[in-house]
């Protein structure tokens, strides 16, 4: 018996706006697709994904760079952001209900600091498998 | 050198829609102010089509090319409350979400019903003379 988990999105950074560490600071991390118009790169990490499911769930895990969440909530338009524009808006709020549509709700802790050449993923829950 | 018919525009007034906030906005594209910006995924909103069609203006796909922010006549968004609701509000272009948004994330304060209406489907658009 092993134990897996699915992966749902393997991407790496590409880019990282000028803005991002200011609202890094403040909790939110904003995500677009390598290709978005300036105006949001300014404040985006952008990423070229080698893995996109669009199935980001609560009880999943995001990995940015070393750095593990855990995933408590999934507004009602984050998948449909991730698999069209590669769009994700991530708070460390700790919020069990998304404020926002497009919210992503992990932990309350610090976000990391991402480079250009990290990767992020994102997992479901560990299954077990014969 | 050949003479164009200058291109005529309509108005159009913009309401929120149902559980939505902001506007009513009126969008009158202009000479050098004709694009009908989507910001959105899987390419140009129908209902920044249907602005375009109403009103003469340009539908043009944000995340294929560029235009500047002096060329567009509005932006339609499809964004779920954070990042693209307060950018385009904050260079002063107006913003058409097709989500119910209110004003909140780092932008908020960019977010006025002047220049921003949310909740916005085909129903909420009307042509005025």
């Amino acid at each position: 018996m092993t134990v897996t988990s699915q992966l749902k999105l393997r991407t790496r950074v590409v880019a990282i706006g000028p803005l991002v560490e200011e609202f890094r600071a403040s909790g939110l991390l904003v995500l677009f697709q390598a290709g978005a118009p300036e105006e949001l790169a300014e404040f985006s990490v952008l990423h070229e994904a080698s893995v996109n499911l669009a199935t980001v769930a609560p009880g999943d895990t995001i990995r940015l760079g070393a750095d593990r969440y855990g995933v408590l909530a999934v507004g009602d338009v984050v998948n449909k952001n991730l698999a069209s524009l590669g769009h994700l808006i991530l708070k460390a709020n700790g919020l069990t209900e998304p404020e926002m549509l497009g919210d992503v709700c992990v932990e309350a802790k610090p976000l990391a600091r991402l480079s250009v050449g990290d990767e992020i993923e994102i997992t479901g829950p560990p299954q077990e498998a014969e | 050198m050949t003479e164009t018919e200058p291109k005529t525009f309509k108005k159009v007034r913009v309401e929120k829609g149902s559980r939505g906030w902001g506007g009513p906005l009126t969008i009158e594209p202009k000479p050098g102010r004709e694009y009908i910006v989507s910001i959105t995924g899987g390419g140009i909103h129908p209902l920044a089509k249907k602005i375009a069609e109403l009103t003469g203006g340009i539908p043009f796909d944000g995340f294929k090319s560029k235009v500047g922010f002096e060329q567009m006549a509005c932006v339609v968004i499809d964004c779920g409350g954070t990042a693209r609701v307060g950018v385009y509000p904050m260079k002063k272009v107006p913003t058409i979400d097709i989500y119910p948004t209110s004003p909140a994330g780092p932008l908020m304060m960019f977010i006025k019903e002047e220049v921003f209406v949310s909740g916005v489907k085909e129903e909420n658009l009307k042509v005025v003379e």
